[in-house]
């Protein structure tokens, strides 16, 4: 199963205009895994993200996911081999009603409207706060309801991978807990994860692999819980000293 | 007696001006462009329906079926060949760029049409309905329909349509529209189109109420601009909001100040709202 990857990348390079913040990036993200992405502010964790999705240009030798080739692929072409970004900060349409924000989700399918609303349904039943919820303003959303909703409107895709930016980010421990054990069950469901997460000790325990980042580049790769017990990392970001 | 007139007549006219000023706001709420060339294409969509019924006697409210995919078109090809190329420059790029193209059009409508006032003249007349002393041509009724109608479709698209929902995703939030597979420059071409075809729409409807001239144009772009900032930018009801609000305030300053000024008072109230209520008095984020 491992050796199955969901998506591959080999020196990636990437910035904003004349700003390089990528160096160069290998990642291997294996199919059927939740991998994190963990590093501190300005690692460049966002910024692999946006160039994984398409939404800023990027130079890499090789970028895969199960042999089909996304070197130079748009952000419509990689959504639909199933790569799919929910982004930092949510980004939901805070306008629209929760479930036109649902239906944004699967844009990219264009799919029969008796598969869409097995989708509608499939995602009320992962997240039913959603289901009460649907006809509201998406702006009206407490926080845990909107990346609630942000996920949501990622599964309508139909990822493979799943990749969300700042899981935790401003959300009660209580709602992280929620969030978290959607994610295993989804993952339990066969979903590949990318997850980039400020909060690294909850990153840890729930990936299987983790990537560490810093200044534009990988510095370190290993299991989850191998990262958890390792003495530097431990000192530099869980704030808890060596002795 | 003489208000309730004024009120019947402000509603008339307050549902063709939310007509009017659509399309221009979709176009400028979606893409950022102010769209000069609004003003030629209504009074293009007025040329269509006049000429149609001089030489085949096919009446306005039938030529709309016609004049929508035309416009449509026409706004699609403009923006997919003309302004997507500059679409990501500053607003004053675009600006030009639509000012340009209304020369081009207004001045070919001088030269084919010259800039005579011609008036499309339904004959028989429909005659006029009166209530309670209250009186109202048939043909404004049915053009204030027709504007409702129009309206009431674009809302239903934007609302419940896939691609009508990724307009309004791309209005909210460019960057997350593109995360859900939205082809940003495909969307701009059809927002444009349909800001197209209902200029042209209510063109066609206009043409049974005003006189029509190349010379027109400057003014319908005019109302355009003040229904959106009074009723505030990118939204249907908006739109409605400040059409009726614009006829009352023309409908009003008639009587009051004598026809002549209604005008000034319109800008002078444009005026007023860009220093004291820019965002209008129904705006939001999105169109709705």
């Amino acid at each position: 199963m491992a050796d199955i990857l969901v998506a591959e990348v080999q020196d990636l390079r990437a910035g904003y205009g004349e700003i390089q913040v990528l160096w160069g990036i290998d990642l291997a993200v294996p199919a059927g895994e939740i991998t994190a992405l963990i590093g501190s502010n300005g690692a460049g964790k966002t910024t692999l993200m946006r160039a994984l999705s398409g939404l800023i240009p990027a130079q890499c030798t090789r970028y895969r996911t199960d042999g089909v080739d996304l070197a130079g692929a748009t952000a419509a072409q990689i959504i639909a081999q199933g790569i799919v970004h929910v982004p930092e900060g949510r980004r939901l349409f805070g306008a629209m009603s929760v479930e036109d924000n649902l239906l944004m989700g699967a844009y990219s399918r264009n799919i029969r409207r008796a598969d869409l609303r097995r989708d509608l349904d499939r995602v009320y039943s992962t997240f039913p706060k959603l289901r009460e919820r649907r006809g509201q303003a998406a702006a009206t959303l407490s926080g845990g309801e909107q990346q609630m909703c942000a996920i949501g409107r990622g599964l309508m895709a139909a990822p493979r991978l799943l990749m969300i930016d700042e899981l935790s980010l401003g959300l009660s421990p209580l709602l992280v807990e929620q969030l978290v054990a959607a994610l295993r069950e989804l993952n339990s469901q066969g979903m590949s994860i990318l997850l980039v997460e400020q909060d690294v000790t909850v990153a840890l325990e729930l990936c299987h692999s983790a990537y560490v980042m810093d200044m534009g580049r990988i510095v370190r790769t290993g299991q989850g819980h191998q990262l958890l017990a390792d003495p530097i990392i431990r000192d530099a970001y869980l704030g808890v000293p060596t002795d | 007696m003489l208000a309730a007139q004024v009120l019947v007549n402000a509603a008339v006219l307050g549902c063709l001006y939310a007509c009017i000023a659509i399309g221009f706001s979709l176009v400028w709420g979606v893409l950022n462009v102010i769209n000069l060339i609004h003003g030629s294409l209504i009074v293009l969509g007025a040329y269509l329906a006049w000429g149609l019924y001089q030489w085949t006697g096919i009446l306005p409210w039938y030529v709309l079926v016609l004049t929508a995919p035309l416009f449509f078109g026409i706004g699609y090809l403009l923006q997919r060949l003309l302004l997507n190329r500059v679409i990501t420059a500053p607003v004053l790029v675009t600006l030009t760029l639509t000012f340009g193209l209304d020369l081009i059009l207004n001045n070919a409508m001088i030269y084919f049409f010259k800039a005579d006032y011609r008036k499309l003249t339904l004959v028989p007349s429909l005659g006029s309905l009166s209530i309670g002393g209250v009186v109202v041509p048939v043909d404004r009724v049915i053009a204030t329909a027709f504007a409702l109608v129009l309206t009431g479709l674009l809302y239903l698209l934007l609302r419940r349509s896939r691609v009508g929902r990724a307009v309004v995703a791309v209005r909210l939030d460019r960057d997350a529209a593109v995360l859900m597979g939205v082809d940003v420059k495909s969307i701009y071409a059809i927002a444009f189109g349909l800001g197209a075809a209902l200029a042209g729409c209510a063109g066609v409807l206009m043409a049974l109420i005003f006189p029509i001239s190349p010379l027109t144009s400057s003014a319908y772009l005019g109302k355009a601009f003040v229904v959106c900032v009074l009723g505030g930018l990118g939204s249907v009801s908006g739109a409605l909001a400040g059409g009726v609000a614009l006829a009352l305030v023309e409908g009003i300053g008639a009587v009051v100040v004598g026809p002549s000024y209604a005008t000034t008072l319109s800008f002078l109230l444009l005026i007023a709202f860009l220093i004291v209520r820019p965002q209008g008095l129904l705006g939001r984020k999105g169109f709705e």
